[in-house]
């Protein structure tokens, strides 16, 4: 037995074959209390995350993390798994750095292989313009000792040779922000090594328990919610729980929670497309962002093509997808790597982004005391979830802002000082 | 005549006058025209297609239909094609795939013997320690081992792919004979159809039915093909239904195009595509000789092929008895018939290539090489699924049902119920008549709510209730598993065993079961093995089916190449008038947005060098131009330039600045008023778009009562701006009804006039370069003859065209910044030194409170004009000013360039507020990691900070 | 791809027109405070049912106009302030 209970290895594959045993459950099904320290909505990445740190670095056990559906049913198992540090800010290259630094030792920390695959990430420029950005981005990281590089057509074919970079395309590859620590990663594996992680510490992961209110006192708004209360618990569909801690990590849905402390947010909630190609013999073998495309790609080890986009323009909390993403999605791959056309698509389907207008999340306390937030992740969640649990576990058991996350806060939008990401972020995977 | 082709069959498909050849694995085989690849290739005898992705295990054909997983194969350079639908061509080169080196022996197989231990989500389990060897060994073998065809990259074009816009009153999915007598009844009531059939022949079962099901189909067939309402589409599925109706076709067989991707509008869409056979969960169920029974009735009915020589049936329903028939006509032995509903049982099938003996429930091994299975089905219903319904597991019939579907969507055929061949068209009857009656309300509303549409000529249909007599729902066993484990998912080999586990271990609801063992993820998205998935996971969590749900089913229902989905390349690019004469005259092209222009023509340094010294002329069409009229415009532009624009006068031009709501630096450019209500507005090329739709944004919804009409000029109007020292003296030899002297025609103004003869051209003087210059806007029709004008006449003063590139540096040698780039997505005024610029005190400009904001502010970065010590080095764009002993950074290069006119570099950069100060000096980290010192300019300006040279 | 019906050009594919995002009433930039400036340029109710909103006629009239589009299903309806 290890801090995550049973302990996964060769050794105990091995076991497991010969004697055809059984494997234990990798989170028990806990019985609700009606008081938990810490209430955190969303059992996502985020949410579990956040419930594993608070547990692991700050001995706070007494902890529920719920979820209207399952375990990582949200943003957290729809992404397209891209981990990569190369931003344009130094606050946010500081966070994403510490956030890939996690997901090196992800495997043997929560002794799960969640299959980083650290294979180069290559964000192409189409326009002396988008070069300049390109640079922009590299000069900055390589200040703060992030490998990255801007490299020209001829380097671009060596990684990928399957990219045309000849010049008289219309979208000539006139270079690339090169990355060799990007990379993807098994997002749903990352999921389950925190979920199993923070059950084994204790935290309790009701599933199926939907949110249908905040309770709050001494607010300004109706009912004490509202600036200037404090929270008292969450009124759920299967009862109430008390808890002086409530902490809103739900995406795309953050908007719906928040307002439910009388909190209302930056946020519009955009879908996010995503689609996965038949198999085929591996040729890719990088990421490759294409930022005047709106389209990044990778190729996982089963071989299928992942793609992804930019949010839809038109902001719904449906998930059904559309039409237009794939005819776009394919046009656009196709100016890239124009011999792939007989790829079939397999399957499409859409996430809810949280979109901020500065591409920036929201974090730490709100002006309801006890009401933390954890939102407005847009298309960057996923990169950022185990710093993102790290930090708000820092903050929640302080009770002071973590200092990576203090340019995210909420208080921004009423000061005006907005963070720079936006310049780099429109398509940013 | 082969050993496998039988004899001739009354509702065959191939046409046994035309042989065509092909190859499979490098050898030689033909068939016959109207074969598949995989009738083909059995009726010559192969019996193994492809192995299974994780244990190598040798396929056979299971379905014989577009559905099998066990028949992808590579056809030439087409990767995963379906053999079991893909009709044979002369010359095709067939190949296995994933298989190495060859399919009979293959490496892979060694996977077998560590099977054991490769149960679901091993790799999860594993390879965590020591962290090296997963990057750079482990992770290879699993790539290495990636299922599936090549992709052959390297062709440089993709081929010819193709797209069509429909409107059909009603679509039907599915050519079946319910989906055909939907069709032609809704023909009947009057609405435009289209018919949708996967297979390149309409029919569905009835095509491998018997004499009465091939008589009724003719009579179908007849009927459908004399009615004029109806499009047919064979060969063709409809691979997704979006909101609103839209519905996606995707078309193979087209004349022109390999695919066509149809987008249609769809009044009613009919959902019929049948059921699909599911296949029997046990030990050597992937074993080839094991197939379901429609695969069988397919085999002999449409390709004449014997499936074996000695068969065993498994049969729980009618269908399956009904296969007996056809065995018997083909001369297969039937060793035995176990019947399901008497509680027989098949437990295991042992074989290597090809099915020996077969274990049934009492204890019997039986020797034949053909076991077939007939077990239930599965209804396809991701098509209601993609319209919202959440179908609901019916014990009794033993599948799925629709639940509850909105108006526009109607089911009909197999997916919603039993019934003999009458019953099902009765079916399809109704509901296309019901289907055209709301479908033709919706034509009705929609072109009455059209202005511009033609009233409609009938009267708009009453609402009609459903009231369709519901197919019956046949009672069937629940027969998916035996009591040993076998393959759930055959395209992914995943077992019932490993569901189980994943189950124990935690991941008990379908959605999370799926993520962790990938089930139904692979190739065939759950089309065989959704419904045995649930089955084995309910009796895992010792639960009811019903309880279990299923996952969603998510477009495409069927997998669509990206060539089709994207359609013909179609990315067009901007060119001005003259970019001909460009391109003819040595320009190096470069892409800005959407346009192609310039960059140079050969030597930028020496266009800068002319253009200073004589006269140069640039293409700047890019420049978006608005042409504004009406009484309100001076209103308009004192609220979206931050500037005051109430006394310009007429004659005179204007440079404005616009910032966004929050502030923030968004656009720029000059405005001249042209007569009393009429000015000319240009804003920068890349934000054209953006302005207009402001503009146009704030005349329609915050100020309608303002009068201003706004027209959008930009390539009407071709823009050419004459710079240089000499460029009053060319203008003068082709301009006489202006006067251009300085005191007449002063910079910052605008005048009408004719140039080369061409009247009405806008003519202004502005100094973007820092030089004398004018900039004539002139109808496009007739730009390339006054370009060839003014170089034909100024020869002798040396004039030369110049390009973007020679722009910048003049631009950037005179410290113009361009909005975009010397600014960035947080620059507001005080950072463009626009403080003298921005008026606060009106009582509204867009952003007015945030400019207000802006300005009490100290802290913002400061845009500053920066040179470098040592004059020949030009720190790239992007580079970072950094604290000179540490890595702190305090701003950065946003333009730069060597300057040909003082023969040094030069710079604009954006630095911390405290560093603006004239003289500081910085350091700049070059992108080799070199740092060198910097020192601050008192103006932006390098050349000509008191602007003498552009006044004269 | 969902249909917007113009008030002018009738229904149209969505993709012929541009969305503007929920309807936010605009403070009077000379009086407002800078709070309730920013809470009209960043706070958004966002809900996952009926809301308000503007399109633009992009490719057809050119015409801005509001409806009223249920978030959670797409479906749309006339709006009281066209």
């Amino acid at each position: 037995m290890s801090r995550h209970g049973y302990r996964y290895s060769a050794g105990s594959l091995i076991r497991h074959g010969l004697t055809r045993g059984e494997w234990p459950r990798m989170w028990s099904k806990p019985e609700r209390r009606s008081t938990y320290d810490v209430v955190i909505v969303g059992g996502g990445l985020h949410g579990l995350a956040t419930a594993y740190y608070l547990a692991k670095n700050h001995g706070m056990t007494n902890v529920a993390v719920v979820d209207k559906g399952y375990l990582g049913a949200g943003g957290s198992g729809r992404n397209t798994a891209i981990v990569r540090s190369n931003y344009l800010t130094p606050e946010g290259v500081a966070f994403y750095d510490r956030s890939l630094h996690l997901y090196n030792n992800m495997a043997t920390d929560l002794n799960l292989n969640v299959m980083l695959s650290k294979r180069g990430h290559l964000t192409l420029a189409h326009t002396d313009s988008a070069l300049r950005t390109m640079n922009w981005r590299a000069e900055v990281n390589k200040l703060l000792d992030i490998d990255s590089s801007v490299i020209g057509p001829k380097e671009v074919k060596r990684l990928t040779p399957s990219l045309d970079v000849s010049p008289d395309t219309r979208y000539p590859i006139l270079g690339a922000l090169y990355h060799p620590p990007g990379g993807i990663v098994r997002h749903d594996a990352v999921v389950w090594g925190y979920a199993r992680a923070a059950a084994y510490l204790g935290v309790h992961l009701l599933q199926g328990t939907e949110v249908l209110d905040i309770t709050c006192t001494g607010g300004d708004g109706p009912q004490g919610k509202g600036p200037g209360g404090r929270v008292t618990g969450i009124h759920t569909s299967r009862g109430d729980i008390n808890s002086p801690v409530v902490v809103n990590c739900t995406a795309g849905w953050a908007s719906l929670i928040s307002n439910m402390a009388g909190i209302p947010l930056a946020i519009t909630t955009h879908p996010l497309q995503a689609a996965v190609t038949e198999p085929c013999k591996v040729f890719l073998p990088t990421v490759v962002v294409s930022g005047s495309l709106h389209v990044y790609v990778s190729q996982t080890d089963r071989g299928e093509l992942v793609f992804g986009a930019s949010v839809d323009p038109v902001g719904t909390y449906r998930l059904n997808g559309t039409l237009e993403f794939t005819e776009e999605l394919a046009g656009h791959v196709l100016e890239l790597m124009p011999g792939i056309s007989k790829m079939r698509l397999m399957r499409q389907w859409s996430g809810l982004c949280d979109m901020t207008p500065d591409y920036s999340p929201i974090m730490g306390f709100t002006p309801v005391e006890g009401y933390f937030v954890d939102v407005g992740w847009g298309t960057y969640g996923f990169k950022a979830g185990p710093v993102a649990g790290e930090t708000m576990a820092e903050t929640i058991a302080n009770g002071c802002t973590a200092e990576l996350i203090a340019p995210f806060s909420i208080d921004r939008f009423t000061d005006g000082d907005l963070v720079g990401e936006k310049g780099a972020a429109a398509v940013g995977h | 005549m082969s050993s496998h082709r039988i004899l001739s069959r009354p509702g065959e498909l191939i046409d046994r006058s035309t042989r065509l050849s092909f190859t499979w694995n490098g050898r030689p085989y033909t068939g016959y025209k109207g074969d598949t690849i995989a009738s083909a290739l059995a009726a010559e005898g192969v019996g193994v297609f492809s192995r299974g992705l994780k244990y190598h295990r040798r396929r056979g054909i299971l379905t014989a239909d577009h559905w099998d997983p066990n028949l992808a194969v590579q056809v030439g350079d087409e990767p995963n094609v379906r053999a079991g639908s893909r009709r044979l061509v002369e010359g095709m080169q067939v190949t296995a795939q994933n298989v190495w080196p060859c399919l009979r022996f293959d490496i892979g197989t060694a996977t077998r013997l560590v099977g054991r231990f490769l149960s679901a989500g091993f790799y999860y389990k594993t390879f965590m320690r020591p962290r090296f060897l997963w990057n750079h060994v482990y992770q290879r073998v699993l790539r290495k081992f990636a299922p599936g065809g090549q992709v052959h990259w390297q062709t440089k074009s993709h081929d010819n792919y193709d797209k069509r816009y429909a409107h059909p009153d009603v679509l039907v999915a599915g050519g079946g004979p319910a989906g055909i007598a939907a069709a032609l009844a809704a023909a009947k009531a009057g609405a435009s159809v289209m018919l949708v059939e996967q297979e390149p022949e309409l029919g569905g079962h009835l095509r491998w039915g018997g004499p009465d099901d091939l008589s009724v189909l003719d009579g179908l067939l007849e009927a459908v093909q004399s009615c004029s309402g109806i499009e047919i589409l064979c060969d063709s599925v409809v691979t997704g239904r979006y909101d609103h109706n839209w519905v996606a076709i995707m078309q193979r067989s087209h004349p022109v195009a390999l695919e066509r991707l149809i987008k249609a509008r769809v009044g009613s869409l009919v959902v019929a595509p049948g059921l699909i056979e599911r296949p029997y969960v046990f030990a050597g169920n992937d074993t080839p000789g094991v197939m379901l029974s429609g695969a069988v009735k397919r085999l002999i009915n449409l390709w004449a092929v014997s499936p074996g020589h000695r068969a065993v049936v498994f049969s729980a329903n009618l269908e399956g008895d009904a296969v007996l028939a056809d065995l018997e006509s083909a001369g297969v032995e039937v060793v035995a018939v176990l019947d399901a509903r008497a509680g027989d049982d098949v437990v295991r099938v042992k074989g290597k290539g090809r099915v020996k003996t077969i274990l049934t429930g009492d204890g019997q091994t039986l020797e034949a090489d053909l076991l077939v299975t007939a077990v239930g089905w599965t209804s396809p219903t991701s098509l209601l699924n993609m319209a919202g319904d959440r179908p609901v597991y019916d014990q009794v019939a033993a599948r799925y049902f629709p639940q509850s579907l909105p108006d526009n969507v109607l089911a009909t055929g197999g997916i919603t119920g039993d019934g003999s061949i009458t019953e099902l068209v009765a079916h399809g009857r109704e509901t296309g008549t019901l289907a055209a009656s709301r479908a033709m309300r919706i034509r009705h509303d929609r072109m009455s709510a059209t202005a511009r549409s033609p009233k409609p000529s009938f009267d708009r249909p009453a609402a009609v209730s459903d009231e369709r007599v519901p197919l019956r729902r046949v009672p069937h066993p629940e027969c998916y598993q035996s009591s040993t484990h076998g393959l759930v998912d055959f395209s992914e080999d995943i077992s019932s065993k490993d569901l189980i586990q994943a189950a124990a271990e935690g991941f008990d609801s379908i959605e999370l079961m799926k993520r962790y063992t990938t089930v139904t993820m692979g190739p065939s998205q759950g089309k065989l093995e959704t419904v045995n998935a649930a089955a084995v996971l309910a009796e895992a969590r010792q639960t009811a089916i019903v309880d279990v749900g299923t996952t969603v089913w998510r477009p495409p229902f069927a997998p669509v190449s990206l060539g089709a989905l994207a359609g013909q390349s179609f990315e067009p690019t901007r060119r001005s008038a003259i970019q001909n004469w460009h391109e003819a005259n040595g320009a190096t092209n470069m892409l800005a947005g959407q346009w192609v222009r310039p960059d140079h023509y050969g030597n930028p340094m020496a266009e800068v060098a002319n253009v200073r010294n004589n006269v140069g002329l640039i293409d700047v069409t890019p420049l978006g131009k608005l042409d504004l009229r009406g009484p309100d415009v001076s209103r308009l532009l004192d609220l979206v330039y931050v500037n005051k624009w109430q006394n310009l006068e007429i004659g005179r031009v204007r440079y404005g600045v616009m910032v966004a709501e929050d502030g923030v630096v968004s656009d720029d450019g000059v405005t001249g008023r042209l007569a009393e209500e009429h000015y000319l507005m240009t804003t920068t090329s890349s934000g054209a778009g953006a302005v207009w739709e402001m503009l146009e944004d704030w005349l329609q919804t915050y100020r309608p009562e303002w009068e201003v009409h706004v027209t959008p000029v930009t390539g009407g109007l071709t823009s050419i701006n004459v710079a240089g020292p000499r460029s009053r003296e060319l203008l003068k030899r082709l301009v006489d009804d202006v006067d251009l002297s300085a005191t007449a025609f002063p910079y910052f103004s605008v005048r009408k006039g004719s140039v080369a003869g061409v009247q009405d051209c806008i003519i202004w003087r502005i100094g973007f370069t820092g030089e004398l210059s004018y900039e004539i806007h002139a109808h496009s029709g007739y730009a390339l003859h006054i370009w060839e004008a003014l170089l034909g006449a100024g020869s002798d003063l040396g004039v030369a065209p110049f390009g973007v590139e020679a722009q910048r540096i003049l631009r950037l040698e005179k410290g113009h910044y361009i909005v975009g780039q010397d600014t960035d997505g947080l620059s507001k005024a005080p950072t463009a030194s626009l403080g003298g610029l921005v008026k606060l005190d009106k009582l509204d400009t867009i952003g007015l409170p945030e400019l207000r904001a802006a300005f009490q502010r100290s802290d913002l970065p400061v845009l500053v004009g920066l040179q470098t010590e040592d004059p020949s080095i030009v720190p790239e764009e992007a580079c970072q000013i950094v604290s000179s002993d540490g890595n702190e950074i305090l701003g950065r290069i946003t333009s730069s360039r060597m300057s040909p006119t003082l023969g040094r570099s030069v710079c604009l950069a954006q630095v911390y507020s405290s560093l603006a100060a004239a003289g500081t000096l910085l350091t700049v980290k070059l992108v080799d990691g070199r740092r060198v010192k910097a020192t601050v300019q008192e103006q932006h300006a390098h050349v000509d900070p008191e602007g003498e040279r552009q006044r004269v | 791809m969902i249909v917007v019906p113009c008030p002018s050009c009738g229904p149209r594919n969505s993709s012929d027109l541009r969305n503007a995002g929920e309807v936010v009433p605009r403070p009077d930039p000379d009086t407002a405070t800078l709070t309730e400036w920013r809470s009209y340029l960043y706070l958004r109710e966002n809900p996952a049912s009926w809301v308000t909103e503007t399109w633009y006629c992009r490719n057809g009239c050119r015409r801005y106009f509001t409806i009223e589009r249920n978030t959670a299903t797409n479906e749309i309806r006339e709006s009281d302030t066209t």
